[in-house]
């Protein structure tokens, strides 16, 4: 790139240039060595696994060529199917509830109200515990006689089966989930709410607008970048829950906690079948960088309307 | 004006009553931990006052627990946790100075080349990359545990970002006294780049702390376990101890909060340095 705008510096930018062009033919190899060790990381801990996941995919270990078997096995096998379909009921319930919580958390902690800033960290706080205690501390809440059902006793509701039972265990993980992540996307929201100008709502008000009306036709037209860069960063992260899965439920009861994170280390580590496996792993990699291809468009096309 | 101060004083409510509400869990497992198992589940049922104040408060149930595997497993998240951060701040920062600063050909493509492949997610292959371990012999190593954390996009994405506004004159002068590249690097991008590391830093921290699919794999022998790990296979067995588990992810919370907490300071004061700079 060439030195523009730096007239003022002229007697030396000339030396600059020769000193950057003496180091021109070293600079390749200077930056390769810079570089070197993130790209061996880049390539041996994301591309050559998923690499090797393509291809024990499609390679036939019994008649040693390349082919689909192990693709038609599973969108043939109940229990994967089965899986798809718990992960897609899962995202449809999980990603609009956890927004939608988000947002409204974040529209009531915008405000100026008193010591906000400490009720914000609390709501956030459980996003600093690994998934693995959320899980095992709520397992535990969860039990017959723990914390919840208590809870429920005193307002005179029978005690609930929670993760042992078929319909209840998938909504005790996604509320587990919820408590987990919510704070965390409220506080993109927050940034977004903080980024809209506050001319925007004066002028709705001298428009007569009241304020379902200015967060109509103001603050959720406003908030759509950040809305959503979180849709698809929860949508991607929900795509990926697997310790609270494998720690309370192991996928049951009945399948019904089964999401495709689980059904891969149960195929791969239980069952054996790593072709299956890897053919889970590709499904589940292709689905999540599609969803991450949307987001570029989507804030891409946003960025240029915006500027 | 009074309806206003209404208006406030509902939500006011309404933020303490949800904020204390996430906070329940929390509160619950802290103090459980410093209760003695055998009363955490008596003061559960009924519900009282009991349940969510400590009566008796001790020790007992974190003696127990680092009496046992699980302080070992505490000694290996920090350690793995801090090695991550020592070397992949090392690697991210090599990186986002070459692609934010130095000149060479195909420079963008590589920076894209780059983001796109650290977009795969790391669980997602965590299987295959698990069979090219075992073959490497990195199983129960800390080598296997640490390599999947040193290399973070979005480590070397901000850093980059923040290199990028470091003025251009700066290194100029620099190349003109005759600097080399790596004493550009060391001796005017880093000391500059505080908060930023920081800001990277958390990001390979939380990475590893959070960590729970990889280490299950990697490090099946209980001298390798991760924190994280260990405190699932204690609810796991027979005879669960609700105590130590209890006290267990009482510490494992809290030594992230607490580093958040420490380096928030720096993170408001380089908002505070960037803005008055500008």
């Amino acid at each position: 790139m060439s030195s523009n705008g730096s007239i003022a510096l002229w007697p030396w930018t000339k030396g600059a240039r020769r000193a950057a062009g003496n180091s021109g033919r070293n600079q390749l190899w200077t930056a390769l060595l810079f570089l070197l060790p993130a790209a061996a990381a880049v390539v041996v801990i994301r591309l050559w696994p998923a690499l090797s996941a393509l291809h024990a995919s499609l390679w036939d270990t019994r008649r040693e060529v390349y082919n689909v078997l192990n693709y038609s096995y599973i969108f043939t096998d109940q229990v994967f199917l089965g899986s798809l379909r718990t992960t897609l009921l899962f995202s449809l319930i999980i990603n609009p509830l956890q927004i939608g919580l988000a947002l409204a958390l974040a529209l009531l902690l915008h405000a100026k109200l008193p010591a906000v800033g400490l009720w914000r960290t609390l709501i956030v706080l459980p996003i600093a515990i690994p998934q693995s205690v959320s899980a095992v501390v709520w397992g535990i809440a969860y039990r017959p006689d723990g914390l919840l059902n208590s809870a429920l006793a005193t307002i005179g509701v029978d005690p609930q089966r929670f993760l042992t039972s078929p319909e209840q265990a998938l909504p005790s993980i996604i509320v587990l989930l919820s408590w987990v992540g919510v704070g965390y996307w409220m506080t993109f929201l927050i940034a977004g709410l903080k980024d809209i100008p506050a001319s925007l709502y004066e002028a709705a008000r001298i428009d007569g607008l009241n304020s379902w009306q200015q967060f109509w036709y103001v603050t959720l037209p406003q908030l759509r970048r950040p809305l959503t860069f979180v849709l698809i960063a929860a949508t991607t992260a929900n795509f990926l829950i697997f310790a609270p899965v494998q720690i309370l439920t192991s996928g049951g009861p009945q399948q019904t906690t089964n999401l495709i994170m689980n059904e891969i280390y149960v195929r791969a580590f239980q069952t054996g079948d790593i072709g299956a496996a890897s053919a889970a792993t590709v499904v589940l990699v292709s689905v999540v960088l599609f969803v991450v291809a949307i987001q570029f468009r989507i804030m891409s096309r946003m960025g240029g309307g915006d500027e | 004006m009074s309806k206003n101060v209404a208006i406030i004083a509902v939500k006011t409510c309404a933020a303490v009553t949800l904020a204390l509400l996430f906070l329940l869990p929390l509160w619950w497992v802290a103090v459980s931990a410093f209760r003695p198992e055998a009363d955490i589940f008596k003061y559960l049922s009924p519900l009282s006052v009991w349940t969510f104040l400590p009566n008796d408060p001790n020790w007992t149930n974190f003696q127990r627990l680092f009496s046992g595997a699980f302080g070992t497993a505490i000694m290996n998240s920090i350690i793995v946790a801090a090695v991550t951060v020592a070397v992949g701040l090392v690697i991210c920062a090599g990186a986002a100075f070459a692609l934010a600063v130095m000149e060479f050909p195909a420079k963008n493509a590589i920076f894209a080349a780059m983001v796109i492949s650290f977009l795969i997610p790391f669980d997602a292959i965590a299987v295959p990359l698990y069979g090219m371990m075992r073959q490497a012999e990195l199983q129960n190593t800390y080598i296997g545990l640490i390599l999947p954390g040193i290399g973070n996009g979005l480590a070397i994405f901000s850093l980059r970002q923040f290199f990028l506004g470091i003025p251009k004159t700066l290194r100029e002068a620099a190349l003109v006294d005759g600097l080399s590249w790596w004493a550009i690097f060391t001796r005017i991008y880093l000391p500059l780049s505080g908060p930023a590391l920081v800001g990277a830093g958390l990001i390979l921290f939380v990475f590893q702390w959070q960590a729970y699919l990889w280490p299950l794999l990697i490090a099946p022998n209980p001298r390798y376990a991760v924190a994280s790990v260990a405190i699932a296979q204690f609810s796991n067995s027979f005879g669960v101890e609700y105590g130590p588990i209890f006290a267990g992810a009482l510490v494992i919370s809290l030594i992230p909060m607490i580093v958040i907490a420490v380096l928030q300071r720096y993170f408001t004061a380089s908002v505070a340095a960037s803005g008055s700079k500008e």
